[in-house]
């Protein structure tokens, strides 16, 4: 398995925020957590990304224990429901910040963030700042300047929260198409049904700290905890006739 | 009920701008005795005998600016970093109320209740001894000025540089020094305001050995030498309302 926890918890002043979880995703999947709000997704992202530290448990990918290891180290990006661009540079800096870091010679950097940009289909935006962009157009440059580091583990955290339905379901679209041009493997975190069931090619559903990864969507479907056939049932009934 | 707004805007105008205006007046103007209502001589007799006589103004000058760039850099400086520490300590509050003691105190009396320690430590009436003084008073403003900046998008931006790969150091130059430029610029303004028109404490630590133009302007209106005095205001008002200007202009238009 490229991506394993065992039995991984955390507290903040003695509420169980993560309790006891554990997961496993192969590379180059997208595993889909659904949960509401305070049950502990985001606390497990920022401790897979190494922003909190665990009380117990272990974490590795691709076999290496990621324990003592900083988020730098990791190669695990995060991100955020926000796009948070950095408002002091161009759309071509955010999107070259990470390999900016990494010290890369500014040609390759040039390089990859022109290709970049036409796959994110922002053509001529490249100089403008995050302010005179769009809200999809934004959080399409949040996510190229996370694909182009090319990070061992993507970490989404609702990332299209904020978006109105069209951009969603467009973001959705490029989102599945850069995972796979990229070969990307993430987790995906939603408190959307219907997002968690097209996202991820794998489906989990986070309750109070615990973690329950179905078998296939058809597991998922099927158990009444996810909400699903209640969903099914209310749009149904909106269809019978009255008599 | 415009023309009304008009004049009372312009009333607004002239009462700001009276002072300014009378100090420049008063510093020419000679021999202006009760009841006259204009000065007996109006001229450059005063700045000339101020300029070359030794009277010292030029060095109170460089010497108020010194201290002030020193004290507002040390502030700032010192005053940003730290106040991350406190903005996302546990004890957050307890020490942003320490912060505000000097201010409950008025920085004279915290001077006078150090005065003992400057004594033993060699530092009464000299410059190092009034810089450390101010940089008592500016210190803590820096640190409860700058608690706004460390809010939670800050941290989450110094987190997202952290996963993108930098370190905290890539983190603190590449965003949070950009990110909060405008915010530093302001407090090395005002805290170097602070510095510039503090008196109470400089007289004290200085003991008249530090003549700042804030001493100096007591000094001369101790003496009863309003036309010397009001020399000595020029050098101290106009720089900050030069300063004033350029802030207003150059920086916070570009933070609202």
């Amino acid at each position: 398995m490229f991506l394993e926890i065992k039995q991984l918890s955390k507290s903040f002043q003695n509420d169980l925020i993560v309790d006891r979880l554990s997961l496993s995703l192969d590379q180059y999947r997208t595993l889909s957590i659904l949960g509401k709000s305070g049950c502990g997704k985001t606390t497990l992202l920022k401790l897979i990304a190494g922003l909190e530290t665990a009380d117990q448990g272990s974490i590795r990918v691709n076999g290496e224990d990621m324990t003592g290891k900083t988020p730098a180290e990791r190669k695990i990006v995060y991100l955020y429901q926000e796009d948070l661009l950095f408002p002091h540079l161009t759309v071509r800096g955010n999107i070259g910040f990470g390999l900016k870091l990494q010290k890369i010679p500014a040609s390759d950097i040039k390089e990859q963030v022109d290709l970049m940009i036409q796959r994110l289909e922002l053509q001529g935006q490249g100089d403008k700042m995050p302010h005179q962009l769009s809200g999809g157009q934004r959080q399409r440059v949040s996510f190229g300047r996370a694909i182009i580091t090319n990070p061992r583990l993507l970490l989404l955290d609702e990332p299209f929260g904020s978006l109105d339905v069209g951009t969603r379901q467009r973001m959705q679209e490029l989102f599945k198409e850069l995972t796979a041009l990229y070969g990307i493997t993430s987790l995906f975190v939603t408190h959307d049904l219907k997002e968690a069931i097209l996202m991820g090619d794998d489906i989990g559903l986070m309750k109070k700290g615990s973690l329950q990864v179905y078998l296939d969507k058809q597991d998922f479907l099927l158990d009444p905890l996810t909400g699903v056939r209640s969903e099914i049932e209310f749009w149904e009934s909106l269809l019978k006739p009255n008599y | 009920m415009n023309k009304l707004k008009y004049l009372a805007l312009l009333v607004l105008g002239l009462g700001i701008l009276f002072p300014f205006t009378y100090l420049v007046l008063l510093s020419f103007s000679g021999e202006w005795f009760f009841p006259e209502v204009l000065p007996g001589y109006f001229g450059l007799k005063n700045w000339k005998e101020i300029l070359n006589s030794e009277s010292g103004m030029g060095l109170s000058f460089i010497s108020s600016l010194g201290i002030s760039l020193l004290v507002a850099t040390l502030g700032t400086g010192t005053g940003f970093i730290w106040s991350k520490s406190i903005a996302y300590h546990s004890q957050k509050e307890t020490w942003l109320v320490l912060a505000y003691f000097p201010y409950m105190l008025s920085p004279v009396v915290l001077a006078a209740c150090l005065n003992f320690f400057f004594l033993k430590s060699g530092l009464s009436g000299t410059w190092q001894g009034v810089v450390l003084g101010q940089y008592l008073v500016a210190f803590p403003y820096s640190v409860i000025f700058f608690q706004a900046f460390w809010n939670h998008r800050t941290r989450q931006f110094e987190q997202l540089v952290l996963t993108l790969g930098g370190s905290s150091r890539q983190a603190f130059v590449q965003v949070i020094l950009p990110l909060a430029k405008g915010m530093i610029l302001v407090c090395f303004f005002q805290t170097f305001l602070i510095s510039w028109f503090e008196y109470g404490l400089t007289a004290l630590v200085g003991v008249g050995k530090v003549q700042t133009l804030t001493v100096k302007v007591f000094l001369y209106i101790k003496e009863a030498n309003f036309y010397y005095g009001a020399i000595a205001c020029c050098f101290l008002v106009w720089p900050p309302v030069l300063l004033l200007y350029l802030n207003k202009r150059f920086v916070y238009n570009r933070l609202v």
